[in-house]
């Protein structure tokens, strides 16, 4: 299956903004971090069309993940 | 014109209106974090004319501050941040009552420190304190306004008791960009001013787009998103 996946912020660095990536059935979120080489300690909130999930959801063919890195100064 | 307005405020006319003005004047908010964030967020209430400001901070300038805190002067390191803030709002604006608390912010002191408060803006630089002032505000029922910045990005939004958007957003990632971006002047001022305008916002009654929502921000792309937690 295929999924979007897009990145923000400092995610970016030595990554990339938006790709699609094919993924083997019934893949959670968990492997994508795993493979775009992201620390879960790096990753505050993903988003699956548009809705908070956990890591361990489970994506569907088409979705579009969303992973945003925690921006935490003043 | 039919307005009266002191001098002072005229030129917010009439983006604010006269009962836009004395619900400011009426209002008291709590800025928690007097630094980078908040150095910019208190100086527009201020010049706003928000009626009543409560400061909290516990630290004190150093020299690492001046890239970017505009409280922080060469004159003034060593003195407390929340002192530094009292002289400049009195300077800017007189009419401000202040209350300024030398501390740094505790969930178990929401109750003390947010006394007579209306609405609490978020600028702090510590994800798990952001998370336990969204715990503290909606106890006691008040709104948040949340900020955060990283070098070349920042995010903002607004929290209603029962919201949790702080919680949700912040679930994962504890150790915040910024300790490798560093924050240069530009994040701190924008994201200031964005939270700001959502604040007012919040204490005139006008629509809140930011509400269990956030906006990220990326200063290298020039991409301002909104995204809803709904």
């Amino acid at each position: 299956m295929q999924v979007n996946v897009k990145l923000f912020a400092t995610l970016r660095d030595g990554r990339f903004k938006q790709e699609k990536m094919e993924l083997g059935d019934s893949s959670k979120v968990f492997d994508v971090l795993e493979k775009c080489n992201l620390p879960l300690e790096e990753v505050a909130i993903s988003m699956v069309n548009g809705r908070d999930v956990t890591n361990d959801h489970q994506l569907q063919d088409g979705d579009t993940l969303s992973l945003f890195p925690p921006v935490g100064g003043g | 014109m039919g307005v009266q307005l002191p001098p002072r405020y005229q030129r917010n006319y009439k983006a604010l209106s006269v009962e836009d003005q004395a619900r400011l004047g009426e209002a008291t908010v709590a800025v928690v974090g007097c630094g980078g964030l908040g150095g910019n967020v208190i100086e527009e209430f201020a010049r706003l004319g928000v009626g009543r400001l409560v400061l909290i901070d516990g630290d004190r300038f150093d020299e690492t501050n001046l890239n970017r805190q505009l409280l922080a002067t060469e004159k003034n390191l060593g003195q407390s941040k929340v002192q530094a803030a009292k002289q400049r709002v009195e300077a800017v604006n007189s009419g401000v009552k202040l209350k300024i608390i030398g501390e740094w912010f505790d969930e178990d002191k929401g109750e003390e420190f947010f006394q007579g408060v209306n609405l609490v803006v978020d600028a702090l630089d510590s994800i798990s304190r952001r998370v336990s002032l969204e715990r503290a505000c909606h106890k006691l029922g008040l709104p948040l306004v949340f900020a955060g910045v990283a070098g070349w990005f920042g995010l903002l939004g607004v929290s209603f008791p029962g919201d949790n958007t702080v919680a949700r957003l912040f679930r994962g990632g504890e150790r915040g960009a910024e300790k490798v971006t560093g924050n240069p002047a530009f994040a701190p001022a924008i994201i200031a001013s964005l939270a700001v305008v959502e604040a007012v916002k919040v204490l005139i009654g006008r629509t809140v787009p930011l509400r269990k929502a956030w906006l990220q921000v990326d200063l290298l792309e020039m991409e301002f998103e909104t995204f809803s937690l709904e």
